[in-house]
């Protein structure tokens, strides 16, 4: 059960649900991803992205802009 | 992976290769399988020799406030977004007829390019998923 993070700050869309996916590529059934990133298109991608693959979101949350985000890992 | 997205990429002007690149990448991040047929004009994007890809004409007024946009938001260059959709599992294949047309063979196409395909083999590869002209 790892914690990984990943640090998409600064990036455009498509490049947090990218750094996302490279994550989730890696991540193992019952680790947790956190992705930092300041593209507000990412809380909406995020549940897209969530629903496609079959993942679990378990927090968006929006601080001054910089938008932290938690996955569960729940297939892989 | 679940689901495909095929992209037939035609246009050979620059606003139409930003949206290849978006797509693509954001595709492939959504465990989609990707492929791009890249053909007419668009071939031209795709040469090992590099050739400037140019706005349209109706374009030409906004698109350096465009590109000054991208560059301070760091928006990747679409050939770096598609090279990112690759990473992660996407295929590109050129249109044998139009290559013919161009007289090119898949030496002197990038290397970004997988192969040279018949149209018919991209219908089949795409066949029940999601297509764009674009």
């Amino acid at each position: 059960m790892a914690e990984v993070s990943v640090d998409a700050r600064g990036a455009a869309c498509p490049g947090p649900i990218t750094e996302l996916s490279k994550a989730y590529r890696n991540s193992h059934v019952g680790d947790t991803i956190t992705i930092l990133a300041t593209d507000q298109g990412i809380k909406s991608d995020v549940q897209a992205w969530a629903e496609r693959t079959g993942n679990k979101v378990l927090e968006i949350r929006d601080e001054a802009g910089v938008i932290t985000v938690r996955i569960q890992v729940l297939k892989r | 992976m679940t689901g495909k997205f095929s992209i037939i990429m035609y246009s050979g002007t620059a606003d139409k290769f930003i949206p290849l690149g978006v797509l693509a990448q954001a595709a492939a991040a959504m465990e989609m399988k990707v492929e791009v047929f890249v053909t007419g004009f668009a071939l031209l994007g795709f040469t090992k020799q590099k050739q400037d890809i140019p706005f349209p004409e109706e374009f030409k007024g906004m698109a350096p406030k465009v590109m000054e946009g991208m560059k301070k938001n760091k928006v990747p260059s679409w050939y770096e977004m598609l090279k990112q959709a690759k990473e992660m599992g996407a295929h590109v294949y050129a249109c044998s007829m139009m290559a013919g047309v161009m007289g090119l063979t898949k030496n002197d196409l990038d290397p970004v390019v997988d192969d040279i395909v018949g149209a018919a083999t991209f219908l089949q590869h795409a066949e029940g998923g999601q297509v764009i002209f674009i």
